[in-house]
C-alpha cells in the first residue's frame, strides 16, 4: 500500500491507516490526520527528510518516518 | 456582595486565545507560573455586574492524551482544579479539527461556552457559520468571535454570567452502541467507590479508561476496586478492539470523535473549497526547497545585525548612568564599608548586567515576531533534516541561534521544544554557542596572540567552532545518554498572521520586569560578595607602606604605577587571592598562573568579569579589552599554548551564574542539574589541555 512519503507535491490521498505507534499517533490524529481524512502534500525539503502536508485545512510538518507510517489510498483509486 | 466566577479558558494552540484575552476590556493581567512547574500561567481578572470573573488561560493543549509538559499542567487542571465555567476556544478555519478536542472536553460535563474565534476568515471566502444549530447539536452556547477585530469579546463574558447562574444542560456526547454500553458498564464499577460517586464524574473517568488514559489508570490504582475496574477493562479493551477491528480502544473513540466533529462541520459550516490562500503564496517562496534556507539564514543574519545594531544605542546611555550615580553616590554618602560595596561593587556589576538589556529586548522582540507571524514553524522544518544528523530537533535551533546573544534567553527559548529529551539535550549543548558577554575576552586574546591575523576570522573561527563543538556533543550526548532516535517531528505549522501589537508590548514588557528584578537581586548579591572576597582582608602594612611611597613621588605616571602595584598586592592578600592560589594547581597543567586561575573562576559569576579581573590583576586598573597596556602584560606574561587553552576554556565550561541560575529554575531534577554544572567544566579542562600538550610537543 502506498503511504504519504510515496506521494508528490500536490497529490491527495484519503487516509487509510496509521501505522505509527502512541504517542505520535495520538498526536497525528489530533491534528486532524485521521482515517477516511483527506490530506494533500503541499511541500517536501530537497532530500525529502521533512514534510509540508495539508489536512482539515491544517499544515502539518512530519519527518519521512512519520510521513511514511501513514497508509493512503490515491483519491481515484 | 459580589460573587466570584472561576472560569478556565482552553484551546489548541494556535487559535487566537491570547488575543481574545487581550481584547477583553478593564481586565488585570496577572502572570506567574503553575506550581512547581516553569510553565507560564496567565490570570485575567475583571468586574462585571456583581460579579468578579476571576479566569485562568491554560497553555494550548491539543488532546487530553497529554504529551508535553504544557499539555499536562493544562490537563491536571481541567481534571483536578475546581472552576465554574470551561470556556473552549476554537478556530472556525479548523473548525472540524479543533471540535475533536471539544468532545474530549464535553465528556467531563461541565457548564462550557464554546468560542468559535477568527469568523472574519470564514466570512471574507464568503463562508457561514450556523452557531445555532452547533449550539443545538452540541447542547452548548456558542459565541461567534473576531479578537481581531474585537467582536464578541464581551458576549463571551455575558454567556459565562449566564451559564453560571443556570443548571448545567443534560446533553452528552453518545459514542457508538457498543461503546456506551462498556461506558456505563465500568461507571457502574466505578461508583461503588466513594470517591465517584457523581454519575457525571464515573462517565468521564469510565471514558477516559477506555481511551487508555495512563494518569487516571493511575489514579484508580490504589482503590479497593482496582482489581474489578481492571479486569472489566481488559476485557473491554479486547472486545472493542476485536469488534470494531482496530488496534487500539484509543483509536475507536478518536475514529467516533473524528466522526461526530466532521458531520458537524458539515451540517453548519458552509464555504467553497478555497484555492491557493495566501499563506500558500508566502510558504511557496519562504519554504522554498532551495532558496528557503538561504532565506532563513538571511533572516537570522538580519535579526543578529539588529540585536547588535539597535541594542548598542542605548548601551553607551545606560552605562553612563551607573558611572555618574556611582560616582555621585560615592561623593554623597558618608565614606565606609557601605559606600564602597555599592559603588565599587554592587552599582557596577549590575550596570554591567543591565547595559545587555536592549539587546536581549531587540533580541526577543524578534523572536516573538518569529513565533508570532507563524515563521518559527517553518524555520523548524527547514532545519530539522540537519539538526536530526546530530540527534537534535529543528525546533532547537532557534534557542541554538539565541545563545550567540545571551544563554539566558536562550535557556528559556528551549522552551518552545516541547519535548523532555530534545530539550534536556539542547539546553546542555546551548553554553557552547558562544554569548555575547564572551566577545571581550576574545578580542583581548586574539590581539595579544594573533596580532599577525584577521582579528575578525579569528573570531568567527571561535563562534563557528563553539557551535560545531556543541552538536557534536549533543550527537555524544544522543548517543550515551538518550538512546535511540531523536523524538518525532510533528508539527503544526499555523498560518502567517500578522502579530498584535499589544501582545508583543506586553510580553517586551513582562521581559523587561523580570529581567529587571533579577538583575537587582541576584545579581547585586552577587557582586556583593566578589567585592568582598576581593577587597578583604586589607594588610595595614602594605597600604602604610605604599602611601609612603606615592607621597614621595613626584611624577604623576609613578604614582599611578605604585598605586596599581599596591592594589595588585592587595589583591593577591585578599581571600579572592588565596582562593587563587588555593585553585591554581587545578589549573596548572594548563599553563595558567593564579591570576589567570581566579579570572577563569570569576567569569563564573558573569563572563563580563574576566577581562575587567585580568586588568586588575596585571595591575592595570581601568583596563579594557582594547587596551595596549593590558595587551602587552599579558602577552609577557602568559605564553601562547596557555592562551590558547584559555581560549577554549572559556569557549566551553559552566556560562555565568545568571545563567545557570536559569537553567536550574528550568530544569527540576537534581541529577541533570548536577550533570549541566560538572560536564562541561570537564569537557573543557580536557580539551584545553590536550591541545596545550599537543602544541607543547609541535615545539610552541
Amino acid at each position: 500500500m502506498k503511504t504519504i512519503s510515496d506521494l508528490k507535491i500536490d497529490e491527495e490521498a484519503i487516509v487509510q491507516k496509521i501505522m505509527a505507534k502512541e504517542p505520535v499517533k495520538g498526536r497525528l490524529l489530533s491534528m486532524g490526520i485521521v482515517k477516511g481524512a483527506k490530506v494533500k502534500v503541499m511541500a517536501h525539503t530537497l532530500a525529502r527528510q521533512t514534510w509540508d502536508i495539508l489536512s482539515n485545512n491544517t499544515k502539518v510538518a512530519l519527518r519521512e518516518e512519520e510521513a511514511h507510517s501513514i497508509l493512503v489510498k490515491g483519491l481515484h483509486e | 456582595m459580589s460573587s466570584e466566577i472561576k472560569v478556565a479558558i482552553v484551546g489548541q494552540p494556535n487559535v487566537g486565545k491570547s488575543s481574545i484575552i487581550n481584547a477583553l476590556s478593564n481586565a488585570k493581567l496577572h502572570v506567574g507560573n503553575f506550581s512547581g512547574v516553569t510553565v507560564e500561567k496567565k490570570e485575567i481578572y475583571l468586574k462585571r455586574d456583581d460579579y468578579d470573573i476571576r479566569m485562568t488561560d491554560l497553555p494550548g493543549i491539543y488532546a487530553l492524551n497529554a504529551y508535553t509538559p504544557e499539555e499536562q499542567v493544562a490537563k491536571d487542571f481541567l481534571v483536578d482544579e475546581d472552576y465554574d465555567v470551561m470556556v473552549n476556544v476554537v478556530d472556525a478555519n479548523t473548525l472540524s479539527r479543533n471540535l475533536i478536542f471539544t468532545m474530549q472536553l464535553l465528556d467531563m460535563h461541565r457548564k462550557t461556552v464554546l468560542v468559535i474565534n477568527m469568523v472574519d476568515e470564514i466570512e471574507k471566502k464568503g463562508g457561514t457559520l450556523d452557531e445555532k444549530s452547533i449550539e443545538k447539536l452540541l447542547g452548548i452556547p456558542v459565541v461567534l468571535t473576531s479578537a481581531k477585530e474585537n467582536r464578541g469579546v464581551e458576549e463571551i463574558i455575558t454567556q459565562i454570567i449566564k451559564l453560571h447562574n443556570s443548571v448545567l444542560s443534560k446533553n452528552k456526547i453518545y459514542y457508538n452502541e457498543k461503546v456506551e454500553q462498556r461506558i456505563e458498564e465500568l461507571a457502574k464499577i466505578l461508583r461503588k467507590s466513594p470517591h465517584f460517586k457523581s454519575e457525571d464524574y464515573s462517565r468521564f473517568l469510565a471514558i477516559r479508561l477506555i481511551d487508555r488514559d495512563e494518569n487516571i489508570y493511575k489514579m484508580i490504582h490504589d482503590l479497593p476496586i482496582f482489581i474489578e475496574a481492571h479486569n472489566a477493562l481488559e476485557k473491554m479493551y479486547k472486545d472493542l478492539e476485536s469488534e470494531f477491528d482496530e488496534e487500539s480502544t484509543t483509536d475507536i473513540l478518536a475514529n467516533e470523535r473524528a466522526a461526530i466533529s466532521y458531520n458537524l462541520q458539515m451540517e453548519t459550516l458552509d464555504i467553497k473549497e478555497e484555492n491557493e490562500s495566501l499563506s500558500e503564496k508566502i510558504d511557496n517562496f519562504l519554504i522554498h526547497p532551495i532558496f528557503g534556507l538561504p532565506i532563513f539564514l538571511f533572516f537570522m543574519w538580519a535579526l543578529f545585525q539588529l540585536t547588535f545594531v539597535l541594542g548598542n544605542y542605548p548601551m553607551n546611555l545606560i552605562d553612563s548612568i551607573f558611572i555618574e550615580t556611582s560616582s555621585f553616590l560615592a561623593d554623597f554618602l558618608p565614606k565606609g564599608i557601605f559606600n564602597s560595596v555599592l559603588t565599587e561593587g554592587v552599582l557596577p556589576a549590575v550596570g554591567a548586567i543591565v547595559m545587555f538589556l536592549p539587546n536581549i529586548l531587540v533580541l526577543f522582540l524578534g523572536l516573538n515576531l518569529l513565533e508570532q507571524t507563524g515563521y518559527m514553524s517553518r524555520a523548524a522544518y527547514l532545519m530539522d533534516g540537519f539538526l536530526k544528523k546530530f540527534g537534535l530537533q529543528g525546533k532547537a535551533f532557534v534557542p541554538l541561534v539565541s545563545g550567540f546573544g545571551c544563554t539566558v534567553p536562550a535557556y528559556m527559548a528551549a522552551r518552545t521544544l516541547k519535548n523532555p529529551k530534545d530539550r534536556i539535550i539542547t539546553m546542555l549543548v546551548l553554553g557552547f554557542m558562544s554569548c555575547g558577554a564572551r566577545l571581550p575576552i576574545y578580542v583581548l586574546l586574539v590581539s595579544a596572540f594573533f596580532a599577525n591575523q584577521n582579528p575578525g576570522n579569528m573570531l568567527f573561527y571561535i563562534y563557528i567552532g563553539g557551535a560545531f563543538l556543541g552538536l557534536i556533543v549533543a550527537k555524544i550526548l544522543r548517543t550515551v545518554l538518550f538512546k535511540g532516535e531523536p523524538e518525532p517531528f510533528v508539527m503544526e505549522m499555523p498560518p502567517y498572521r500578522f502579530p498584535s501589537f499589544k501582545a508583543l508590548g506586553m510580553d517586551l514588557w513582562i521581559k523587561t520586569r523580570m529581567f529587571l528584578k533579577k538583575a537587582g537581586t541576584f545579581i547585586a548579591i552577587a557582586a556583593m560578595v566578589i567585592w568582598f572576597l576581593s577587597s578583604y582582608p586589607v594588610n595595614n602594612t602594605l597600604v602604610q607602606n605604599y602611601n609612603a611611597k606615592i607621597e614621595q613621588t613626584v611624577d604623576i605616571n609613578k604614582k599611578m604605577n605604585l598605586k596599581n602595584e599596591l592594589n595588585a598586592k592587595l589583591l593577591e592578600n585578599s581571600y579572592l587571592g588565596d582562593f587563587g592560589k588555593f585553585i591554581q594547581p587545578v589549573f596548572a597543567p594548563l599553563g595558567f598562573d593564579w591570576r589567570l586561575s581566579v579570572a577563569v573562576v570569576a567569569g563564573l559569576s558573569a563572563k563580563e568579569v574576566v577581562v575587567s579581573t585580568l586588568g586588575t590583576l596585571y595591575a592595570m586598573s581601568g583596563a579594557t579589552e582594547t587596551s595596549k597596556g593590558l595587551v602587552a602584560k599579558m602577552r609577557q606574561n602568559v605564553d601562547f599554548k596557555a592562551a590558547i587553552a584559555l581560549i577554549i576554556i572559556i569557549m566551553i565550561y559552566s556560562p555565568c551564574l545568571a545563567a545557570m541560575g536559569t537553567f536550574y529554575t528550568e530544569v527540576p531534577q537534581w541529577a541533570w542539574r548536577i550533570f549541566y554544572t560538572i560536564y562541561p567544566n570537564v569537557v573543557a579542562w580536557l580539551l584545553a589541555y590536550g591541545v596545550y600538550k599537543t602544541l607543547a610537543l609541535m615545539g610552541y
